[in-house]
């Protein structure tokens, strides 16, 4: 297990075996965007927000999931990699409810943070959305999969951390979603109150219901619903 | 028939069978759950649940396999199966007249089932069988070199 | 036959099978794979009838085999030992080839190929030009043994190249020669089979996997399936030959379930080869011990790809995972697994006999050996060619395809499937081989070749092929989930006349981003036959957009459809089919086609009978129409 010197940025640097490109250069103060990715959870590689530019490599490699090696030179922000990563958003965007304005999360929402980090606007093609209907029933969780964006966080966490299996994914491509039993709204026999998968979700296709006389603290700056 | 289809309740030694010829396997989900799929024609809910179980993994996980895999089906099928290949070589040969026809004919959409329960349309990817383009097939049977006319001929010979 | 313990015993079998053949008998090869939808079977049972009721049984074998190739010509029998070629027969013409060539020795003048070119009636298979020009070797036995007896491939030097490797060679050696060979992977990536396998016998751990790909899920690819159907044991061997040189205990082989005669046909093979000990413990008294377990794929594209096989080996939901770590490390249960191809284990026999040497004078500098492709689509001679690696696109497509039926004009080759790209006019002769291919925007890929006439258009074509990727897209990375869509549903607006200036630029910057960014294989490359496309026919793409035309008349919704005056018959068969009521017209009454009523679904373009050609299609013309119906007999008729 030693040390392994690469070139992130035309800065030479030094990693440990078995880091990723993403820990080694946040270890040395180079950020990148994720969106799937979590320290605590395995990667998966799934939202591509995290790619960059590796010499020798035909395209974007993960930067989450891709151990660094011996020599590697990389680039974390030139020309072709924030272009590629503003694609993602703008595709994550095009496939969102536009409804930010009113939306509970806006200023804690990590899609809209890394939208406006990037300079992604107003999408510019047109995307099919997907809508479901919110679900509400438990006493725990309230699920709007409209705004999932599939970073599978949840279904990690909920495996990985919380040692239950609630979240599956399930159909495919497009369709793709993330699912509870078999394909049912939440409810309160299959979830326990441990708030695991709220805390990772990084929109709000996962909150905590809100409490009656908490709901309005001071007026409102918009009148929502 | 369509009422003895809908209404069959599940047959549990039958799941057990299959279950059982791949005991102790820990990969054998999909074939345990094609050998379902072959024996009841679709995937019955209550089987999903009975499969999780002796797999010890959640019915969830089951059917995000279920849902992932195009040959399996949640709800039950007709009692013959077509198939109108969408392969590149049937494309170019004009295989979209021909699922057209059997749409048409039979009043149902690709992935439907008729009300009668005698046909069910699916269309895939390939059969392999380019040479005989634009195919389809009916059960086991393959039909090739087709024309709207001859599929309407193919799917009166079916009941 | 009893348990065959070791490389003499395997010897002995082998001369005690050659001795019983008589090369000189009479043998009947009906193809019973693809000819099978073509009524095969009845043939045979015409055949097994007549010969009984003639009493020929002991001098006339009836020999179901796998595919010939030649499919255009199914139903196809040949017979030995005279080679005679016979095609499209049906189980009609079984009494005739039974009393003149089995019986007397004459040739069956009808049932006999006619060169399109040159009209000469060619009798025997050797001398027609579509077998002539192949060079067979993973093919060797496709055709010409029945693949449901293992004698029949021991008695071809089946297994031969297994007991070599067991008693002379290290595993080293082993592959060092695969090396030296020069054997690329022929699922598509083309990496070096060699490599791949010292990388598997150097990672660590004492268990490790050995797979075989065989879920050739490419719209147009048939090369796999002919070689489990018809030379199972070829494959066999191959993976008990890796598994030696690996040092593997168990391999899997994953099947197409859209298979169904490949699955029986390598079931039947493992059982035999078990049943003999060359699947098992102690394989030929040597220490190799192996079993193969076949798993049926469940109807899912991506599962081609290796890390999302793996996967759906598991029993799981086939998505592709990351890389590294590779398969070679981490496959399996996260054990060291190796994966390769069909094909790519079909060749490894081989090389084995004849040599790394041998093997690599065959194709190119950098791509050795043959290549099996499938011939598809607008060509005269659809089928399975076996040619080596680096012949020019154009004798492929032309001398062994037999060129494009109708006397069409060739337009382009997709190559790769929807993974490819396409080939056009301009870039006929160029050599059919890795480097060459993927340096004009197309590739080698496992091997389906969809020939294209004039009458293809290039943006339906992109469509298609997106339109499938796009419905395989196993939805975990965005660009792939995403962006696929976008670029679908674009493509389908130009088809549809709604496209917008910009548009080309949009699918050129989505297409390139998807390449870059997508987890796995199937993104990064579904972009390539719309890249490929707007490269070679961007002028088509632009008369979609700019025009609303469609310059090969494909796309309905820039056609209209009309009838000719001079070619109808007033036969009334469009006006019945039509859905809409839009055809006018009554018994020999020169139809007219009301142009506001039509939904341009095509039915009476494909309904009106071949020898009266009366419904034409057009794209950006004007469309001559009577004002009303008039007699057929008021009109001159043209050719």
């Amino acid at each position: 297990m030693g040390d392994i010197t690469l070139t992130i940025n035309d800065a030479p640097v030094t990693g440990q075996d078995g880091m990723t490109i993403l820990e080694v250069a946040r270890e040395n103060g180079v950020d990148i965007p994720t969106m799937c990715y979590l320290k605590e959870l395995s990667p998966i590689g799934a939202c591509r927000l995290c790619v960059v530019e590796v010499e020798g490599s035909r395209n974007l490699v993960g930067s989450c999931h891709t151990p660094i090696t011996e020599g590697m030179v990389i680039q974390t922000h030139s020309p072709r990699v924030v272009t590629a990563r503003r694609m993602v958003v703008e595709l994550m965007m095009a496939n969102h409810p536009d409804n930010c304005l009113v939306c509970d999360a806006a200023n804690q929402c990590e899609l809209r943070q890394v939208a406006a980090d990037l300079d992604v606007g107003l999408p510019s093609f047109k995307l099919k959305k997907h809508y479901y209907p919110i679900e509400d029933i438990s006493p725990y969780l309230v699920r709007d999969l409209g705004k999932c964006i599939l970073c599978q966080r949840c279904i990690r966490a909920c495996d990985e951390i919380a040692k239950q299996k609630v979240f599956n994914l399930a159909y495919r491509g497009f369709d793709c979603k993330v699912i509870v039993d078999l394909d049912q709204p939440v409810d309160k026999e299959v979830c326990r109150d441990c708030d695991v998968c709220v805390s990772v979700c990084p929109t709000v296709a996962l909150r905590k219901p809100k409490k009656q006389g908490e709901e309005k603290k001071g007026p409102p700056l918009i009148l929502s619903q | 028939m369509a009422g003895k289809v809908e209404s069959q309740e599940l047959d549990l030694t039958k799941l057990d069978k299959i279950l059982s010829r791949y005991e102790g396997q820990d990969d054998a989900l999909i074939s345990v759950l094609q050998g379902v799929q072959a024996e009841f024609g679709w995937v019955p809910q209550g089987a999903i649940e009975h499969i999780a179980d002796a797999f010890q993994i959640s019915p969830g996980e089951v059917y995000g396999v279920l849902t992932f895999y195009e040959q399996f089906y949640l709800t039950p099928r007709g009692r013959n199966t077509i198939r109108v290949c969408r392969g590149t070589a049937c494309h170019v040969r004009g295989t979209n007249a021909n699922l057209r026809t059997v749409e048409r004919t039979l009043g149902i959409k690709e992935g439907g089932t008729t009300n009668d329960f005698k046909f069910s349309l699916e269309t895939v990817a390939c059969l392999g069988t380019c040479f005989l383009a634009p195919v389809m097939m009916v059960n086991r049977n393959y039909y090739g070199k087709l024309t709207p006319d001859k599929v309407e001929t193919i799917l009166k010979q079916y009941d | 036959m009893g348990k065959i313990r070791t490389a003499d015993e395997l010897d002995s079998l082998r001369q005690s099978i050659i001795e019983k053949l008589d090369p000189n008998k009479t043998c009947v090869r009906i193809c019973m794979t693809g000819c099978r939808a073509y009524g095969a079977e009845e043939i045979r049972d015409a055949f097994d009838e007549e010969i009984k009721r003639k009493g020929l049984e002991d001098k006339v074998e009836i020999r179901e085999t796998g595919c010939h190739g030649f499919c255009a010509r199914a139903p196809v029998v040949v017979i030995d030992p005279q080679d005679i070629f016979y095609q499209q027969i049906t189980a009609d013409d079984v009494v005739d080839i039974v009393d003149k060539t089995l019986i007397e020795g004459d040739i069956v003048d009808r049932l006999v190929y006619v060169d399109p070119v040159t009209g000469g009636k060619i009798p025997f298979a050797h001398d027609v030009p579509f077998y002539k020009e192949q060079t067979k070797n993973v093919l060797r036995n496709c055709g010409i043994i029945d693949p449901t007896n293992i004698s029949h491939y021991i008695a071809r030097d089946g297994y031969a190249a297994l007991s070599k490797v067991l008693t002379n060679m290290t595993p080293e050696q082993v592959i060092e020669a695969v090396e030296r060979s020069g054997l690329r992977g022929r699922g598509g990536a083309g990496f070096p089979t060699g490599r791949k396998w010292r990388l598997a016998r150097a990672a660590a751990g004492d268990t490790k996997y050995l797979v075989c790909n065989g879920d050739e899920g490419d719209p147009g690819a048939f090369m796999d399936r002919a070689v489990l159907e018809g030379d199972p044991h070829s494959v066999l061997e191959g993976m008990l030959i890796a598994a030696y040189a690996i040092g593997t205990k168990v391999g899997y082989v994953y099947v197409r379930a859209e298979y169904p005669i490949a699955v029986e046909h390598i079931k039947i093979a493992i059982s035999q080869a078990e049943e003999v000990g060359l699947l098992g413990k102690n394989i030929l008294g040597s220490k190799l011990s192996f079993e193969i377990r076949i798993k049926e794929g469940a109807g899912a594209f991506v599962c081609g790809e290796e890390t999302a096989l793996l996967m759906s080996i598991e029993g799981k939901r086939g998505m592709p995972r990351p890389r590294p770590p590779f398969p070679s490390e981490s496959g399996l249960w996260g054990k060291p697994t190796n994966n390769n191809n069909v094909e790519t284990y079909a060749n490894i026999t081989s090389i084995i006999l004849n040599g790394a040497d041998w093997y690599s004078r065959i194709g190119t500098e950098t791509s050795k050996g043959t290549k099996i492709f499938a011939l598809a689509g607008k060509t005269n001679n659809t089928g399975l060619v076996e040619v080596p690696i680096g012949i020019p696109v154009r004798k492929a497509i032309f001398d062994i395809g037999g060129g494009i039926p109708d006397g069409r004009k060739f337009k382009a080759v997709q190559m790769g499937g929807p993974s490819g790209g396409c080939v056009p006019e301009a870039h006929l002769d160029l050599p059919i081989d890795y480097g060459s291919l993927e340096a004009i925007g197309s590739i080698m890929g496992s091997g389906g070749m969809i020939v294209m006439d004039e009458t293809t258009c290039a943006v339906d074509i992109a469509r298609y092929f997106l339109s499938f990727t796009q419905s395989e897209s196993c939805g975990k990375c965005t660009p792939c989930r995403f962006g696929s869509k976008v670029m679908l549903d674009t493509l389908t607006r130009i088809t549809q006349g709604q496209g917008v200036e910009g548009d080309l630029e949009l699918l050129e910057s989505l297409a390139q981003q998807i390449k870059d960014t997508s987890l796995c294989q199937l993104g990064s490359t579904c972009p390539n036959p719309v890249l490929s496309t707007i490269k070679y026919f961007r002028d088509e793409y632009e008369a979609h957009i700019k025009e609303k035309r469609c310059p090969a008349a494909v796309c309905d919704a820039l056609c209209s459809y009309y009838i000719l005056p001079d070619k109808c018959q007033g036969c009334m068969i469009c006006l019945r089919a039509c859905p809409s009521e839009a055809i006018e017209g009554g018994k020999r009454m020169v139809h007219i086609i009301n142009q506001g009523k039509c939904i341009k679904c095509g039915t009476c373009l494909s309904v009106c009978p071949a020898r009266f050609s009366a419904v034409a299609k057009v794209s950006g013309e004007h469309v001559p129409t009577l004002e009303e119906p008039i007699p057929v007999s008021t009109v001159t008729k043209g050719g």
